[in-house]
């Protein structure tokens, strides 16, 4: 692995750099809350001055600029007795994203067992994720936070370069030849050994500010013996079935397909949506047999995939613990809590 | 219905003749369908709009497609509404009022029809009854929600009525499209939004533009209203402001005739 | 512009499984060549694959299934009916049910849809050559059975007794009753039953579970080393069946049901169809009874 230091001014040099030539996506404040705190979101950016680089969590995660919530899978040109389909993977311009954490870049991470490994790798993810350049950068982890009992707390790959904030420079993490050739273009140094104390003392600091904990130990199993629990019932009864839970989701990849016809009857179309499997018509099928009618069993099983599935398939969970579920729920639902419940901690 | 000559995947495409209806509304839903210019003529290759009071002066009794806004409020109004629905093979309720009542049924609220009329028009009295929504009064084919309407859910349906493709709507709420427009959530401003329960399918218009829903398409399937009432109150919102909300269109009627019964209970 | 600084990749099969990103989207065009109805709900749809090299190169096992779309209208999920020995010259028992199936019925010959697949595990009949098998079907569950019928009959010297149990709501319910005098000549027994009989109905009455019953009184006590059964129908005749044949000691593994569920991708991405945590598209439809039981929700 390779190191290097770069200074604040050096960085905004690089930043003027790649915008001049490329978009670039960044943490922005999107607003405020009713309490005066700003809420970010992930956006273009044109100006170094626009990036919130000590951002504390955006509201959507990074998630739909590699699956976006709409996006067309196939246009079908229709004509008198044939038709023809034309599939676009959507690829658009490469884009750097300047500025993510460790656990939406673990959250891509383990969106590329499920989309690009298995038996049918998703050329629509595909296309995104390989051109899209990483730089992360660390963050101060909230209350809310449980990305370290998810395993997700420190991103070993899946970014280029990945940013550290010692005091007026940035300790810079390079994993990509990509990334290398980003830093011939600015000043970067060797970290002398301070920059290795101070880096170390800051994900020292870092690592004191974790609070929130979730015990995963043999949940897999734990779930198996509580699948037929009244505790679920309890948090079904308060889950409004909205679906922001998966929406704001860094991980959650379901989605449905609506096909469409255009006016002209020319054209149709088929759409893919994200969706969540709270929703109520989640497994219906045709004729009306619903697998999942009832909320709390819609709810369980959101967390069947995420904490028991994907570990039997993958040996990690599927959630990062970012904790935006939790934040998003008007109806308060976290996973901690839930979790707790099912252990019998609550 | 009269046949287009077109086919879509070799089945007969129909044409059918269109005719607008309005009741008790502000027309404003019409006004949508004719609002958008850019699409105007392929809607209109679809149809053959032969009664469009908002359009055209011509006016035939000979449709196959009756779209009716408004809701049902007079006498008078119940007879035409049948003579319309014995015309049409298909007949649309177009528009909240036409689906629900609309805002014209939070009058029902008052027991005393006589002293609404007094109070609204004093000595120019109007005739006026509680107001009903179509299906109360005739058998509605498909229903088009929202108030009003959005343009490009009528052209779906439009295209699915001529080529025979059934016609479903979200069964979700409006959080799931407010989400996905990266909207900031209402609550998060200290504002109440009914998002979490009313059907999706508006892309969620009003949050999209800092708005809270009001819930002009009506419930969503297995909307947790009692829950959505709890997380209004631990907000602070009053009571009064929940069931303004669900009251306003008339989508949330059952819900928000118990609400307000438990409400005023024990109060005179 | 300063293009140089980031190459584009493509989406190549670079670094991927053994499936090319490519099949994920890839649809053979398909023209329905003869429907037929089998009852008043079901159609019975003949179509190939347009291209002939495609149609030849099309392989399935029976019980796997496919996507049929229909462009502009949707897309869901269906059993191959026919004979694995057809290739890409397909069959498929569609019931109006739906969206999909409801503008299909309207459809004429000639049409032409999309189909993606085979996808899915289909029924592991090779590992049953040399035994008997038991084929028991509830309702629709005979259209993925077909397919297993068709391949008993095309290998019908690699079998012991196969016998076919099928039982339906009503007599008018029965599905290919065309063909059950040409399965019978080929000496596989069938045996049908009905829930609610009407005046013309002469055989017997009651659930496919009271014949299973008789058969297996008829065979020796040691039938379940000797056997395999396939089990087709909504979940509550599965459960019953598939409980008398373990109690009758067939192992778990020795029966095999097939798993309907919503399905938008068929290729283990859209979660529509998860058992439990498990994709129906990609480690089914087919699943022996063991790892039924070992899914939570399955049944």
């Amino acid at each position: 692995m390779l190191f290097r230091v770069i200074a604040r001014e050096e960085l905004k040099r690089l930043f003027g750099f790649l915008v001049s030539a490329h978009t670039v996506v960044g943490p922005v404040k999107a607003g405020r809350d009713r309490t005066g705190l700003p809420l970010y979101a992930f956006e273009e950016v044109e100006r170094f001055e626009d990036l919130s680089l000590d951002y504390a969590m955006t509201k959507i995660p990074a998630k739909r600029f590699f699956l976006p919530y709409r996006e067309d899978m196939a246009v079908f040109e229709m004509r008198k007795d044939d038709w023809e389909k034309k599939v676009d993977y959507n690829m658009g311009r490469p884009r750097i994203f300047f500025g993510m954490h460790p656990c939406d870049i673990n959250a891509l991470n383990r969106l590329d067992k499920v989309l690009m490994g298995e038996t049918y790798p998703m050329p629509y993810y595909i296309a995104k994720r390989r051109n899209t350049v990483i730089i992360g950068i660390d963050c101060t982890p909230r209350p809310c936070c449980f990305c370290r009992s998810m395993g997700a707390d420190t991103a070993l790959h899946g970014f280029d370069m990945f940013l550290t904030d010692i005091g007026e420079r940035y300790f810079a993490e390079i994993l990509s030849d990509t990334a290398f050739t980003f830093l011939k273009k600015i000043s970067a140094t060797e970290p002398s050994g301070e920059d290795h104390v101070l880096y170390k003392k800051a994900a020292a600091a870092r690592n004191e500010r974790f609070v929130t904990h979730v015990d995963t130990t043999d949940l897999m199993k734990i779930l198996d013996m509580e699948f037929q629990s009244d505790v679920w019932k309890q948090w079904g009864d308060k889950c409004l079935s909205c679906g922001a839970c998966s929406n704001v989701c860094p991980t959650c990849y379901c989605y449905g397909v609506e096909e469409t016809v255009d006016l002209k009857l020319t054209t149709a179309r088929k759409t893919k949506m994200l969706y969540s499997c709270n929703v109520i018509d989640f497994a219906e099928v045709a004729g009306g047999h619903n697998f999942r009618p009832e909320r709390h069993i819609r709810l369980k099983y959101r967390y069947y995939h995420k904490h028991r599935g994907f570990v039997e398939a993958y040996e990690e969970s599927l959630c990062v613990g970012c904790g935006r579920c939790g934040e998003s729920c008007l109806s308060g639902i976290t996973v901690p809590e839930v979790i707790a419940s099912i252990r019998g901690a609550l | 219905m009269p046949n287009s000559g077109k086919t879509y995947l070799g089945v007969p495409v129909s044409r059918p003749r269109a005719a607008f209806f309005d009741f008790s509304s502000c027309e404003g839903c019409q006004l949508q369908i004719l609002n958008n210019e850019a699409t105007l003529l392929d809607f209109l290759s679809l149809v053959q709009v032969v009664n469009f009071r908002e359009a055209m002066t011509e006016e035939s009794d000979e449709y196959d497609i009756a779209f009716v806004e408004g809701s049902i409020t007079r006498p008078d109004e119940v007879e035409r509404l049948k003579a319309i629905r014995s015309r049409a093979k298909v007949l649309v309720a177009l528009g909240s009022c036409a689906c629900f009542g609309g805002v014209n049924q939070l009058k029902n609220r008052f027991r005393d029809l006589l002293w609404v009329n007094k109070t609204v028009y004093g000595d120019a009295a109007v005739e006026t009854d509680f107001v009903r929504r179509l299906a109360d009064v005739v058998a509605v084919d498909l229903m088009i929600y929202g108030c009003p309407v959005r343009k490009e859910e009528v052209e779906k349906v439009v295209t699915n009525v001529v080529i025979g493709k059934e016609i479903s709507y979200p069964k979700y709420p409006v959080c799931m499209e407010c989400k996905a427009g990266e909207n900031i959530c209402l609550f998060d401003l200290g504002e109440a939004c009914l998002g979490p329960v009313t059907r999706a399918g508006c892309g969620a218009w009003c949050p999209g533009n800092r708005a809270g829903c009001w819930g002009c398409r009506g419930p969503a399937d297995d909307a947790n209203i009692e829950q959505m009432k709890r997380l209004m109150r631990e907000r602070g919102i009053p009571e009064e402001t929940i069931l303004d909300r669900l009251e306003c269109f008339g989508g949330f009627r059952e819900v928000s005739e118990t609400f307000r019964l438990e409400m005023t209970k024990g109060k005179p | 512009m300063n293009e140089g600084l980031i190459e584009f990749k493509p989406v190549d099969n670079k670094g991927l499984g053994r499936n090319a990103p490519s099949a994920f989207e890839r649809t053979y065009k398909a023209e329905i060549t003869s429907i037929h109805q089998l009852t008043p709900m079901e159609n019975l749809y003949r179509m190939q694959l347009i291209d002939t090299a495609e149609r030849k190169g099309f392989s399935f096992e029976p019980g796997q299934f496919v996507m049929l779309e229909l462009p502009g209208i949707g897309e869901a999920p269906f059993s191959i009916t026919s004979s694995p020995l057809r290739h890409g010259d397909i069959e498929l028992c569609i019931r109006k049910a739906g969206n999909l199936t409801n503008f299909l019925s309207r459809v004429g010959r000639g049409t032409r849809v999309g189909i993606r697949g085979p996808l899915g595990a289909g029924f592991p009949m090779e590992k049953m050559h040399g035994q008997d098998i038991l084929l028991i079907a509830g309702g629709l569950g005979l259209a993925p059975l077909r397919a297993c019928i068709s391949y008993a009959q095309d290998n019908r010297s690699r079998f012991n007794n196969v016998d076919i149990i099928y039982g339906a709501k009503e007599p008018s319910q029965f599905l290919f009753t065309y063909q059950y005098d040409w399965w019978r000549a080929d000496d596989i027994g069938l045996h049908i039953t009905v829930e609610k009989p009407d005046a013309s109905w002469k055989g017997p009455v009651g659930m496919t579970t009271n014949i299973l019953e008789q058969i297996l009184s008829s065979r020796g006590s040691s039938f379940h080393e000797n056997t395999y059964a396939i089990v087709c129908g909504p979940p509550v005749m599965f459960k019953f069946v598939c409980s008398m044949l373990t109690q009758k000691n067939l192992p778990m593994q020795k029966m095999f049901v097939s798993l309907e569920r919503r399905m938008h991708c068929g290729m283990g991405k859209c979660c529509r169809c998860n058992v439990g945590s498990t994709y129906t598209c990609l480690k089914g439809p087919v699943f022996d009874y063991w790892t039924v039981m070992n899914l939570k929700e399955a049944i």
